[in-house]
């Protein structure tokens, strides 16, 4: 493996072209360009935000500027995967013909995705920032806590890498794997609190037996538990509504959870390390497919 | 110039399983107990060849032999069964011109990337550019997507960018046969100048006109292995003869 990580070294030149590539032909037959990629997240969002706040009558404070924060990592995550899903088998024409190390393809596709999540992370500061002025300036959104921010980018990568190189060469030998990617994919919508808080979560198991264990296991979903420090970390906390004995209160919202996320940080590079140590195995099979 | 072995190919095998089934699916990984009598192909079965810097070697063969396998071996895209190839020397592998152009970019783009995906670098492929171009006789059209060429131009620029990657050795599959007349010509003209320089190249032709143009030893492979090796004119005669006894 360490051969194969000083290949790649050895073509990171070839990396970087193939991430550039990769945006250049994104936006290459549509004039709106850079403008596509963030349209999709903000309509969701709004669509979200109507829904909840109007048709089911949620007053959760800063409602909108929570799904995004939650939603934009989700959206990386879903087309990340999706994308270098097809990474591989779409240039098979170049991968019979020339040489260069097959991990460049799915890695250019989740760095390629990377580059988008970074944007659309500017972009959703400048939300915020309206949400703030919105709100008459009450809870500033800019503090401390976003120095945390690139100590949650890096190994939440690592979980899209170590996703993205398995589920890439699998997708070369068995078809079948795009499909059940894209139904995982929604199921797993909604088992991440992407439209709900894991404190919703918390409070509707806080009565039942098992209810820590069955939160234990619903964070261990290293998704649902990335998506949370997301929000916590983006957003200042506003209380959130929820349902108490058929009663909405707002509570305020529960402290970052320090173990499940360092759990979750554990599980992302193993993940990565298992995910380029099987690539590696099928990689010279790729050109042989039946 | 170099000088020595170029290509040192020691006791090549190349084993390839078949699948009858045609789509892959995790159906046919899941039956496990049809695995036991999958086919297994050798194409290659203990090659020795070695080839000198400034050689110009032509495999010949009927469909099949294993030719196309051995030069996609040399150019590190399979992994051999068992066996060994050391490389002396850049090689730049023409098994398909333009593989791995992207129709929605522009021809300057692709130049960029498939440059870089032969194995140059950002500044190489930059500097490199205006020749390429103009080798590839494309510059009223550089600037449009590479959908809208015709596929003798996206041949041409194919060759235009695998002729300007400095290789020590060129593998070519039967790709000089594109474009017109006066562009084979050119790429002919091309061929000499680099084995002029020292160049070494191995490739598989079906036409006997081109092999004696540009060759000087012929290898002929028959059932994955070397049938006969020698000078232009007793291989490729014997070769032809066999031919025309079928």
């Amino acid at each position: 493996m360490l051969a194969d990580l000083k290949e790649l070294w050895r073509f990171r030149e070839l990396l970087w072209a193939m991430v550039e590539r990769e945006l250049r032909i994104r936006y290459k037959n549509s004039a709106l360009g850079f403008l596509w990629s963030l349209l999709n997240p903000l309509v969701t969002v709004a669509v979200m935000w109507s829904v909840f706040t109007f048709l089911l009558g949620n007053n959760t404070e800063n409602y909108s500027a929570y799904i995004l924060a939650a939603y934009l990592p989700f959206l990386f995550f879903n087309m990340a995967l999706m994308d270098s899903a097809q990474s591989v088998l779409g240039s098979l024409n170049v991968v019979k013909k020339v040489y260069f190390p097959r991990e460049i393809l799915p890695l250019a596709s989740v760095i390629g995705n990377f580059i988008h999540f970074v944007l659309a992370l500017g972009v959703f500061f400048m939300f915020l920032f309206g949400v703030w002025a919105f709100t008459g300036f009450q809870v500033a959104p800019f503090t401390w806590r976003l120095v945390a921010l690139p100590l949650l980018l890096i190994p939440f990568f690592a979980l899209v890498v170590g996703c993205s190189l398995l589920i890439s060469a699998l997708n070369v030998f068995y078809e079948d794997v795009k499909y059940i990617l894209s139904v995982f994919l929604y199921l797993l919508f909604f088992v991440s609190p992407v439209m709900y808080f894991s404190e919703t979560v918390r409070s509707a198991l806080a009565g039942r037996a098992n209810g820590a264990l069955i939160e234990t296991l619903y964070h261990l979903n290293p998704v649902a538990t990335f998506i949370t420090a997301f929000r916590k970390v983006l957003v200042p906390p506003g209380r959130i509504e929820i349902i108490q004995d058929g009663v909405a209160v707002k509570v305020p919202p529960a402290p970052f959870d320090y173990t499940m996320v360092g759990v979750a940080c554990v599980l992302s590079f193993v993940l990565m390390v298992y995910g380029y140590w099987v690539f590696n195995r099928m990689k010279w099979r790729f050109v042989e497919r039946p | 110039m170099k000088t020595g072995i170029a290509l040192d190919i020691r006791e090549i095998r190349k084993t390839f399983t078949l699948s009858h089934s045609g789509a892959a699916s995790l159906k046919t990984a899941l039956l496990w107990w049809k695995k036991a009598n999958r086919e297994k192909l050798e194409v290659l079965n203990g090659l020795t060849i070695q080839v000198k810097h400034g050689e110009c070697v032509a495999l010949v063969g009927r469909n099949g032999a294993g030719k196309s396998t051995l030069l996609s071996l040399i150019s590190k895209i399979y992994k051999p069964t068992s066996g060994e190839i050391v490389v002396d020397g850049r090689i730049a592998p023409l098994l398909e011109l333009g593989a791995g152009f992207h129709p929605d970019l522009t021809g300057l783009e692709n130049i960029l990337y498939n440059g870089m995906i032969l194995g140059l670098s950002r500044k190489e492929v930059l500097e490199r550019t205006p020749q390429i171009v103009a080798f590839a006789e494309l510059e009223t059209h550089i600037d449009t997507p590479v959908r809208t060429y015709s596929s003798g131009m996206q041949a041409r620029l194919g060759f235009a960018i695998a002729a300007h990657v400095d290789a020590d050795i060129l593998i070519v599959d039967e790709v000089l046969a594109v474009g017109d007349y006066s562009f084979e010509k050119k790429c002919y003209d091309y061929i000499d100048e680099f084995r002029r320089k020292g160049g070494t190249i191995l490739f598989v032709s079906h036409n006997p006109d081109s092999v004696r143009r540009v060759a000087d030893r012929v290898i002929w492979l028959a059932k994955g292995q070397v049938k006969m090796d020698g000078s232009v004119e007793t291989v490729l005669e014997a070769y032809l003869a066999a031919g025309e006894d079928r």
